[in-house]
């Protein structure tokens, strides 16, 4: 029954339903325009990436197109490394932080008491802390450790921030699953644990695929932890990247190749990844 | 052979105590309903008896074996659940099979059980769909199906049919009244409805607030209900109550209410005597309401004006109001023509008459014990 209904719903069509009649083309024309927009700076990068480095400024006008920004690019072992680095410590990081969160979640969600309750409240009061202001301290305490310009002096300052992030996630996601799929299944022969896994994990899928891919963006996106806690031992490509722009100028067409090479995988997964994007964070 | 036993069983959540010393035997294939009001402790306890919920004080064994200390997957049982609990990643079939693959059973047993169930159940063409495209009468099949694969001893279930639409609930509970003679199961069935009760029970258990009131059969419940709560919450429409003093007056009681006066010979009822100056509650189903006056000793006669008639086809029920109270008859003629307001005498036989303690446990006062 809400199958058939649904479908007709759909069938008037996202800008139908929004306005109907002519004013449906005044919603199309705009939604095109808002796109254009946030496209436009993607679109100059590009063109800028494939310019030789005399004509950045004016980018419009000239006819050469040249690859050759790429090669260049590419030449240069940091932006090789810091390729491999950024896809290292992206990955790690997004299966450490769903690692953590995937329990802490369904813990939060499912036990109360004094142990939940106290990771409970000490999440809610990292969350409050603004972003920026965890920088200078991790700094120090990655010094101090001494893990400072290491893959851990990264890996493990993005982990506790996704935790103190992502375990409310997960909490949503594993309070829209029924627990009685998990009292059924150790009746069915699982233990506590084994219910976990197999059940409530399974049906949480969906919205755990979601938070891995946008981990997983937003780690290799990152800038600030990067620049911070890194030097020269594990250079990190937005950081790299930034590098272009130094004492003795800039140069606007290798950092826009570097961007468009750094583009590329965010794109592919947001791509691919939309569609589990999208069904996950549906609730 | 036993099935489930519980003795002295209590549950407590911090201070408030959900079900307070709870002791019932329940035999080889018995089917056990535990009813009473939404929050009465039903659920606790079945969830005490499979496992789910520790259990505070007391003993629960099944089939001879303590199981306090068991896990749920080694009490051998089986539960459906109110909301279906089926496995929403996987396919009918392995929602059957995943109990059996637990417990390393070989894959031909497993599909022999399978094809046994979903013949059993009718559930066939649905083997290889998701619980996602299952209408709820289909879901709540194949959780049928997940238990009657497993062959367990003792079969639970938490309020199964309260999902369904009025219809279909009908049409399951038959099917599960159907169920218990090919898998013949001990079985307990939780439900705060009491016509689910009366008609699927052998023995009834009727809760509130974590207190057993009665264990019966259902006829039992109904003719002596052992206080005017269960008096009240089995039969349908709900039993009237009055509010009537007691007098001796010679070889009778005299009970006397709002609008309402009669007699009642002493020696059919004994423990009336220690109600002699105080009050007690008269109760009466809607259906041992009769239409006109009383003829002679063995009937009691109520009037009263007709406030409203509700008209079932079958049959139709009058509201009567007598003293300040309404009363309702049941069963009378649906071809009868009443007007609002006018004089409606009826009458009852003294054996269908309760008499309930107006204070207290309000426990019955026919029983003689
Ligand atoms: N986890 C819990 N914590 C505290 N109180 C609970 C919990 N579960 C149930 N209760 C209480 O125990 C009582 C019995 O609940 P339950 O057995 O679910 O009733 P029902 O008869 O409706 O199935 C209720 O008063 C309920 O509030
Ligand atoms: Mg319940």
């Amino acid at each position: 029954m809400t199958d058939v209904s649904l479908a007709q719903q759909r069938s008037v069509g996202f800008f139908g339903a929004l306005a109907p009649g002519g004013a449906r083309i005044l919603f199309i024309f705009a939604a095109i325009g808002v796109c254009l927009i946030f496209a436009f700076p993607v679109f100059w990068l590009l063109l800028t990436s494939l310019r030789p480095a005399s004509e950045v400024f004016n980018v419009q006008s000239g006819s050469t197109i040249t690859i050759e920004n790429f090669f260049e690019v590419l030449e240069q072992p940091v932006v090789l490394k810091a390729l491999f680095n950024s896809f290292l410590i992206a990955t790690l990081a997004t299966i450490l932080s769903l690692g953590v969160t995937a329990t802490s979640g369904y813990m939060l969600s499912r036990f109360r008491g004094a142990i939940p309750n106290t990771w409970f409240s000490l999440i809610y009061v990292f969350r409050c802390v603004p972003y920026v202001s965890w920088v200078l301290p991790l700094y120090f305490v990655t010094i101090n450790l001494g893990i400072f310009d290491t893959y851990w002096g990264l890996l493990l300052p993005h982990v506790a921030v996704h935790i103190c992030f992502f375990s409310w996630i997960m909490k949503g996601f594993f309070d829209g699953i029924d627990p009685s799929m998990e009292y059924a299944a150790m009746i069915d022969g699982c233990s506590r644990w084994g219910a976990f896994i197999r059940v409530a994990l399974p049906a949480a899928l969906p919205g755990i695929t979601a938070l891995a891919l946008l981990c997983w963006l937003y780690t290799w996106n990152e800038f600030l932890f990067a620049l911070i806690l890194t030097a020269h031992e594990v250079p990190i490509l937005t950081v790299v990247m930034a590098q272009f722009v130094h004492e003795m100028g800039m140069e606007w067409h290798l950092m826009s190749a570097t961007a468009i090479i750094a583009l590329a995988p965010a794109l592919l997964i947001t791509i691919f990844g939309q569609k589990y994007v999208v069904q996950g964070l549906r609730i | 052979m036993t099935g489930v036993v519980l003795k002295n069983v209590q549950k407590k959540y911090g201070n408030v105590t959900a079900v307070l010393d709870f002791n019932l035997e329940i035999k080889d294939r018995e089917f056990v309903v535990f009813v009473g009001p939404s929050g009465c402790g039903k659920s606790t306890t079945l969830r005490m008896i499979a496992g789910l919920e520790e259990i505070t004080g007391g003993t629960i064994s099944i089939a001879g074996r303590v199981v306090n200390d068991l896990q749920p997957k080694d009490r051998d049982i089986a539960m459906v659940f109110q909301n279906y609990a089926l496995y929403q990643h996987m396919s009918v079939r392995d929602n059957l099979a995943f109990g059996l693959r637990n417990r390393r059973v070989p894959t031909a047993t497993i599909d022999e059980a399978i094809a046994r169930a979903a013949r059993i159940l009718s559930i066939e063409p649905l083997l290889d769909r998701r619980p996602r495209q299952l209408s709820g009468g289909q879901q709540q099949r194949v959780a049928l199906g997940r238990c009657i694969v497993r062959n367990p001893k003792v079969f639970l279930f938490d309020e199964p049919l309260s999902n369904l639409d009025a219809q279909l609930r009908a049409q399951m509970r038959l099917e599960i009244k159907e169920l218990r003679h090919r898998v013949p199961t001990t079985s307990i069935f939780v439900t705060h409805d009491q016509v689910e009760a009366m008609t699927l029970g052998d023995r009834i258990v009727v809760m509130k607030d974590g207190v057993m009131q009665q264990v019966g059969t259902p006829l039992e419940l109904y003719r002596t209900p052992a206080n005017r709560f269960v008096a009240s919450f089995i039969g349908s429409p709900a039993m009237n109550f009055v509010d009537m003093a007691v007098a001796s007056e010679g070889d009778n009681f005299k009970l006397s209410g709002e609008g309402l006066t009669f007699k009642l010979p002493n020696q059919r009822f004994p423990k009336l005597g220690n109600s002699v100056g105080k009050h007690v509650r008269v109760g009466v189903r809607p259906q041992h309401l009769r239409l006109g006056a009383p003829s002679g000793d063995g009937q009691v006669g109520v009037t009263g004006k007709l406030m409203v008639t509700e008209q079932l086809g079958d049959e139709q029920i009058l509201v009567v109001r007598v003293g300040g109270q309404d009363i309702r008859v049941a069963d009378v003629d649906p071809e009868l023509d009443f007007s609002t307001g006018a004089e409606i005498e009826t009458f009852a036989a003294i054996e269908n008459l309760h008499l309930f303690e107006q204070s207290g446990s309000e426990a019955s006062l026919l029983r003689v014990a």
